[in-house]
């Protein structure tokens, strides 16, 4: 029986010093990637930039102004409001870890950053500008014009201002999120009400989508695969027509990227339309619409738990 | 002819040359390694799709819930395609509109088959989840049934069997999607949306769901594997190996022409070689060329300097004799040179004998004549005649004053003829000293400066009276020096007779003469002659000193040539200034001073 005893706090023992030095676990979910070695002074030149009002027609919206870092890279408006102060047609997706994303914007009009930019910019809802004007606001200032020569072998231009505030975006990763920290190995940061919670959140089925580096973010899929929640909720706009806006196939109505995960818990509220004002919400949506399942007791808590796990650090501190 | 030749063979080596350059520049090894690196590029793009390929069909068995490796690929295939597409739209390295289709395939292909992997992920995540569902929904509704009175499972046992009958074709279906079996879904289904009814509340729920998801797999499953078999039907491999096939065969092509170009390059590196040897050939022939018409003219240099020798030897010949000539013209010259010096001596010697015997003439002797004729006539009575006679008394006063007379007569006529033997030992000076011209030998003696000046003067005294010359002497403070007295009373001689000459046309005025001697600066002893007479024209003032000339008409002009060479000889000089016709002239001697011994 002593013996037993022994061989278990052996175990024990060496199970928990396992924990410690183990290999990453083999999950559908994956940890951040190291963020890229990019050139300094882009990545300087696109900071600025991000703060810069200039960037709208009117001199008062920067990107910063919707993507706030200390709001979880986004804010907590269903919709933000653009240079004109009216609504803008979709909910604002938080910028930390917009570049693990498979394709930008809800309905994944394009592939890249620069492109997201491009698109942000000239909007007639968001900043209304003209790249002629943003080129010759940026070029005049001594400053900028001296940093992008050094930056860039073209100085100012479309071109690299795009490139300067995409290359910025591709720093804002939000790692060692305590669920990443489990991934790579360390099994002992989560509780077990958390664990309890991955665990739901795998057999429910919501890991079909929410997958990956990015916990989402890699595919299309409709928003109501069991039901119409669009229906249900009440005033359809055009851009809950999702994909369908973009491609004009009957088969991508209503079809939108998956929202990343990362740092969902502190980017409320939720959905294209910003129509879920908590998770708890956002949760039981999915359950109904998407997955068709009925959450057995205390589930949806437990998934949210566990989804605040995904938390991650920005600047070294936690989010 | 030669020139011609020359152009155009250097024409045909630059073409040759040129023609090698251009075809090594058109074979360049560039071509090949590009050739390798996309081929290179095309295996990876085709294990990339490979890759995705096999990625589709892990999601497709459920094998992976990660559907990151489905994007990835697509990442590294627009990679990989840019650098293959910058390589092979350079132009001209396909036929023009050929790699355009081909390219544009491509695209189109990647494009659709994107799209329909994209469609593929969102209907197989849903499939999937509903396949995965099934056993869990089963379970449910099996539990619920458990749960349930014996009674009312009895009842509700073969609602229990078809459930259990539909997810089993449902899973069937899920691996042979037939229209059979969905018939046969879809009949279960409806019979559990009618025996649904008979369901309590809570198992109905669970009926519910397990029916939506059923229906769901029934419309998904065949939505996913069409896709599948269009993801299928599009072979972007085969896109890729049409690529290959086009490198392939343009690489075939260049690689003849390259063969081709082999030979061309053989052909005409032979040429060049051809010509180089040629040209090597020319070059030792032209060597020997060289090497005749050198020795030819090593003779005819020879030959040359051997004539250059004679001529040399007969130049010699004329100039010794030349040099004979030369030097009897200089003995001409020396003697004209003396015989001008004599002449200007013989000048005073002659005033001096005219003067004498002048005096002679209008001697006061003939006076003595005539007291002793009278005497004589009155030789008886002389006393009484020197006494007495009126006559006769005055003859003792008379007889004293002639002797006064004669004695100064005598005195005069000593001193002339002393100033006589004078001249004539200076014309004996003059000879003796020609007579050792060659050796330029100069007799230095001691003497006083203004003495010299003072004999100079004596000797052209008589001139001087003539021509009515006013001398002025301006002697400064001149020690004894040591001197040739010749040959500076020659030189002074000279330039006193050409003042004297020069002032011969001047009536307007007095006829004055300077001499003026000083010694400047305790080194230099000048002696100066000026004059007031004609002066010397700009134009004569560097030929004045030049053998042969002279102004006048009974001149030699040797006076200042012989002046300026006597001056040089004792290491001096003799200049001459003058401001122009009728201004006069200056003429300075200018000697080195040596003190005579005893002079401070």
């Amino acid at each position: 029986m002593a013996s037993h005893g022994l061989i278990l706090a052996l175990g024990l023992l060496v199970g928990s010093s396992v924990s410690v030095h183990a290999e990453p676990l083999d999950e559908p979910l994956k940890p951040l990637p190291p963020v890229p070695a990019l050139d300094p002074k882009r990545v300087q030149l696109g900071q600025r930039l991000f703060n810069d009002p200039r960037l709208s027609i009117n001199n008062t919206l920067s990107c910063a102004s919707c993507h706030r870092l200390d709001k979880g890279g986004a804010d907590d408006k269903a919709l933000s409001l653009g240079f004109d102060g009216k609504p803008v047609e979709v909910n604002t997706p938080t910028v930390f870890n917009a570049s693990l994303n498979f394709h930008q914007f809800w309905d994944g009009r394009v592939d890249t950053l620069e492109e997201q930019v491009h698109f942000v910019v000239i909007s007639p809802t968001e900043m209304g500008n003209t790249w002629e004007t943003v080129v010759k606001r940026i070029a005049d200032n001594p400053g900028y014009a001296k940093d992008f020569s050094e930056a860039y072998p073209e100085g100012v231009s479309e071109a690299s201002i795009r490139n300067a505030l995409a290359d910025y975006e591709r720093t804002l990763q939000t790692p060692h999120s305590r669920f990443d920290q489990y991934l790579q190995g360390n099994t002992d940061i989560l509780t077990p009400r958390e664990k309890f919670g991955y665990q739901r959140f795998k057999e429910y089925g919501c890991i079909a989508c929410h997958q990956g580096v990015n916990i989402g973010g890699n595919m299309f899929q409709k928003f109501g695969v069991m039901g119409d929640y669009i229906q249900d909720r009440g005033n359809p706009t055009r851009a809950d027509e999702g994909r369908f806006n973009v491609t004009g196939d009957e088969a991508d109505r209503q079809v939108f990227k998956v929202p990343s995960l990362r740092n969902v818990a502190i980017t409320a509220p939720y959905f294209h339309s910003g129509s879920a004002p908590t998770l708890e919400r956002a949760v039981e949506v999915m359950f109904k619409y998407q997955l068709g399942r009925e959450p057995a007791g205390k589930d949806t808590e437990l998934i949210v738990e566990f989804l605040k796990t995904l938390t991650g650090e920005w600047e070294g501190k936690p989010l | 002819m030669t020139t011609l030749r020359r152009f155009g063979l250097a024409f045909i080596g630059l073409l040759l040359a040129s023609i090698l350059l251009f075809m090594y520049v058109e074979t360049g090894a560039q071509q090949a390694a590009s050739y390798i690196e996309a081929r290179d590029l095309v295996r990876l793009l085709k294990q990339q799709d490979a890759i995705w390929d096999n990625e589709v069909l892990k999601a497709r068995v459920a094998l992976s819930h990660n559907y990151d490796p489905l994007v990835s690929p697509l990442h590294e295939m627009n990679g990989l395609w840019q650098r293959l597409d910058a390589i092979e739209s350079v132009p001209g390295r396909h036929a023009a509109t050929l790699w355009e289709s081909l390219r544009s395939d491509y695209l189109q292909a990647v494009k659709e088959k994107t799209r329909l992997v994209e469609q593929f992920k969102s209907h197989n995540a849903l499939l999937r989840n509903s396949l995965a569902f099934l056993p869990t929904a089963e379970d449910d509704i099996q539990g619920e049934f458990s749960r349930l009175s014996d009674a009312d499972r009895l009842q509700l046992q073969n609602v229990a069997i078809e459930t259990y009958d539909l997810l089993l074709s449902s899973m069937e279906f899920a691996q042979v999607t037939t229209p059979e079996i969905a018939a046969e879904v879809l009949l279960g289904l409806n019979k559990l949306e009618i025996n649904k009814e008979r369901l309590p509340a809570k198992l109905q729920s669970s009926v519910d769901i397990l029916r939506r998801h059923i229906a769901l797999i029934l419309r998904e499953q065949p939505r996913v594997n069409e896709l599948l078999q269009g993801i299928q039907a599009i072979s972007v491999a085969s896109r890729l190996d049409t690529i290959t096939n086009l490198l392939e065969k343009d690489q075939e092509t260049a690689a003849a022409k390259h063969q081709r170009n082999h030979v061309y390059l053989l052909v005409f590196a032979t040429f060049l070689v051809l010509i180089l040897i040629w040209l090597a050939i020319r070059l030792v022939r032209s060597f020997a060329e060289i090497k005749r018409v050198n020795s030819a003219l090593q003779t005819g240099n020879d030959e040359l300097e051997q004539r250059v020798e004679e001529r040399t030897r007969q130049l010699k010949d004329t100039q010794s004799e030349l040099m004979d000539t030369a030097r009897q013209a200089g003995m001409a010259e020396i003697a004209t040179n003396v015989l001008h010096n004599v002449g200007n001596v013989l000048n005073s010697v002659n005033i001096s004998a005219d003067l004498v015997s002048r005096k002679l003439r209008s001697s006061k002797a003939l006076g003595l004549a005539k007291a002793m004729q009278l005497i004589n006539e009155h030789a008886d009575d002389l006393g009484h005649f020197l006494t007495e006679d009126a006559k006769g008394k005055l003859l003792p006063g008379y007889l004293n004053q002639l002797v006064e007379a004669i004695a100064l007569e005598q005195q005069s006529l000593t001193d002339e003829l002393a100033q006589l033997s004078k001249s004539v030992d200076h014309i004996k000076d003059i000879v003796s000293t020609q007579q050792s011209y060659a050796g330029a030998n100069s007799l230095l003696e001691p003497l006083v400066v203004s003495e010299l000046l003072e004999d100079a003067l004596r000797m052209n005294s008589g001139a001087l009276t003539r021509h009515h010359v006013t001398v002025i002497k301006e002697y400064g403070e001149v020690p004894r020096i040591m001197g040739d007295k010749h040959r500076l009373l020659l030189i002074l001689i000279n330039l006193i007779s050409n003042a004297k000459y020069a002032m011969a046309g001047v009536s307007n005025h007095a006829r004055n003469m300077t001499l003026k001697a000083a010694v400047l600066d305790g080194e230099t002893l000048t002696i100066s002659v000026k004059d007031e007479g004609e002066g010397i024209p700009e134009e004569n003032m560097t030929r004045i000193f030049a053998h042969g000339f002279t102004t006048r008409k009974e001149g030699h002009g040797f006076g200042l040539h012989s002046c300026a060479l006597a001056a040089i000889e004792m290491n001096g000089h003799l200049t001459a200034h003058s401001e122009g016709p009728g201004t006069g002239a200056t003429f300075e001697l200018q000697l080195p001073l040596k003190l005579a011994e005893g002079e401070p």
